[in-house]
């Protein structure tokens, strides 16, 4: 009876090494062949001398992606569009999902359910409405139109995640603070906030990487290279040009990289924030 | 980079001007009730005007004639009756729905496996869960690009290597061959969507108490029982509001199918949105068809946004 136990408990663990083995190169693959391909020249890119492992690395196509092409002005305009977004999101989520978790008004159950339903609305039923409005307010091609089409997403996801937190942090900490002649919004900026500062990191993770990651919005609502973000800029770079595939993979690495590490630093938190904003069980 | 300290350093300039009125007024306006709204207010003024506006704008578009920048005209139910009339349209139906049931579907089969997995005791376990999550961190974009690249024809990685162990003669075209099409842009949804059901589900996992599979096991069960009688009951509510999620989020994404085969092969990779970006945006500009094929799609969100924004709102308990 024990020999057969621990015999199947090892198969399980065989067969999981196995399925990790498998899901490792599944996961690393396409990167080796993004990373390699920017190492690359041309000559070992295309044709019959292409290259598994490039014979004479070089860093040829990260200078031309700085040098030759308005990659940094998309780098430029990413980053204000995510931090403008994410930092407005924040500040209206905080106040929203505080009186959703913590004060006591008619209507509060619907609010809630109302913001969770935006928050659901894919942004592919909404784009071509949006694209009109934004038109006709001529805020097409601008950063702050990005940022504002940004907020039809941002402040919903923020609140409902905030929501959740803000109603985890123990009531009687906010009424000692009530007690001690702190009211709602003092004891929202001093007791609330400071305690919920792990999930604000979280929140600010999430909604920076959705709008760093945003596609749709800025590929429609944007036409000039003035106002693209990466996103909608390296798309467009591969349909400029044919041979480009160097540059281009240069150019996927350097964009990959900050919400790679963002979610490296924040990792733990990340996932420990799924557990609770997202799919708690 | 925006930081964690932004948000409590904007919010006392905002809210301190509210500690200056006089007596009688702030105690009004510190009322739960008062204060209710007040803290709503800019957040239903975003959901109103970006989401329920809009929303209101896409049903009337869905009557009109109209271009960007130039008034519509009304022309009844003429955009349903067209679209209903069109092959592709209903090509576009069938395509969304194998396409989403079939992504979510594996993206269920490889999370799971890949939760029970990371869930084992084993040795660098963090490193592996970090580096299986990476998918998920970067941009759609990016991947669907790098995906391109590596189904490329000539010098795609794919191709490079079948021809090499000479398993092929000729390459093979993955996005533009019909009958593969669909299946190569699925292969990418999949990649870069596993991750999110990994993570839920090792959260999930992480949360069944060990005493249960002790018991089952002095009771004789084996693995495989504990899996079924176990892992899935106590998975069950995160399961289904992944899915619901992802569901969500697989059918109403356009960047793959844009940037992969563009809806190409004669149609073969059209989906709901990429149909409804080609007539709104794609040189005519014809915005009432586009808004016409969301909304047709729209009935089969508000069924899965009105469970899911129950399931996710029970879970908060609100």
């Amino acid at each position: 009876m024990i020999r057969t136990k621990s015999g199947s408990q090892r198969m399980v663990k065989g067969i999981g090494n196995a399925v990790l083995v498998l899901m490792l190169l599944w996961t690393a693959i396409p990167f080796y062949w993004m990373f390699v391909t920017s190492l690359k020249y041309d000559k070992e890119i295309y044709g019959y001398e292409a290259t598994l492992i490039p014979e004479n690395p070089t860093l040829a196509n990260y200078a031309t992606i700085l040098r030759d092409t308005p990659y940094l002005i998309f780098l430029r305009n990413s980053t204000v569009v995510a931090v403008a977004s994410t930092v407005i999101s924040l500040i209206i989520a905080c106040l929203g999902a505080y009186a959703i978790a913590r004060l006591n008004f008619p209507g509060r159950a619907l609010l809630a359910r109302l913001l969770v339903c935006t928050y659901l609305v894919p942004a592919s039923l909404l784009f071509i409405p949006l694209f009109a409005i934004m038109s006709a307010l001529r805020l097409t091609d601008t950063l702050h139109g990005l940022t504002i089409a940004y907020l039809s997403g941002d402040v919903p996801f923020c609140t409902w995640l905030l929501m959740g937190y803000f109603k985890s942090v123990p009531t009687e900490l906010e009424e000692a603070a009530l007690v001690d002649g702190c009211n709602r919004v003092t004891a929202l900026i001093r007791v609330v906030l400071p305690v919920s500062l792990p999930a604000l990191v979280v929140v600010t993770f999430f909604c920076f990487t959705r709008a760093w990651n945003e596609f749709l919005y800025a590929y429609v609502f944007t036409s000039t290279n003035a106002a693209r973000t990466i996103t909608t800029g390296l798309v467009n770079f591969m349909s400029a040009d044919v041979f480009f595939w160097g540059p281009l993979m240069a150019s996927t690495i350097l964009s990959a990289l900050p919400p790679v590490i963002m979610f490296l630093i924040f990792q733990r938190w990340v996932v420990k924030g799924l557990t609770l904003g997202a799919v708690k069980g | 980079m925006a930081t964690s300290a932004t948000p409590s350093v904007a919010l006392p300039s905002g809210s301190g001007t509210l500690r200056y009125q006089s007596g009688k007024f702030s105690r009004f306006l510190l009322r739960d009730r008062t204060l209710g709204y007040l803290f709503l207010a800019p957040a239903l003024v975003v959901v109103l005007c970006l989401v329920a506006y809009p929303f209101f704008n896409a049903v009337l578009l869905t009557f009109q004639e109209k271009t960007a920048g130039a008034p519509g005209k009304y022309i009844g139910l003429d955009n349903y009756r067209e679209l209903f009339n069109n092959p592709v349209f209903w090509r576009t139906v069938f395509n969304t729905i194998f396409y989403t049931a079939a992504s979510v579907a594996l993206k269920f089969v490889f999370g799971l496996s890949m939760a029970l997995v990371l869930n084992q005791e084993r040795l660098f376990n963090n490193f592996y869960r970090s580096f299986l999550l990476i998918p998920w961190a970067i941009p759609t974009v990016i991947s669907a690009l790098n995906w391109r690249w590596i189904y490329d024809d000539a010098s795609g990685l794919i191709n490079n290597v079948l021809v090499r162990l000479e398993l092929i003669d000729e390459t093979i075209s993955w996005l533009a061959d019909p009958h593969l099409a669909m299946f190569s842009v699925i292969a990418v949804v999949v990649w870069q969507g596993t991750p999110f059901f990994t993570m839920g589900f090792l959260a999930g996992l992480q949360s069944i108490s060990k005493e249960l599979y002790e018991a089952a096991e002095i009771d004789g069960a084996s693995v495989i029982q504990q899996f079924w009688h176990i892992t899935i009951p106590c998975l069950q509510p995160i399961i289904v509001t992944v899915v619901m999620l992802s569901t969500i989020l697989t059918s109403a994404g356009i960047q793959f199918v844009l940037i992969l085969t563009a809806g190409g092969p004669a149609d073969r990779t059209m989906i709901f949105p990429m149909l409804s970006y080609a007539y709104a945006l794609g040189g005519a500009q014809r915005l009432g068809m586009g808004a016409t094929v969301s909304l047709f799609f729209f009935p089969a969100f508000v069924i899965l946004i009105y469970f899911l924004t129950r399931r996710m709102l029970r879970e908060k308990e609100i």
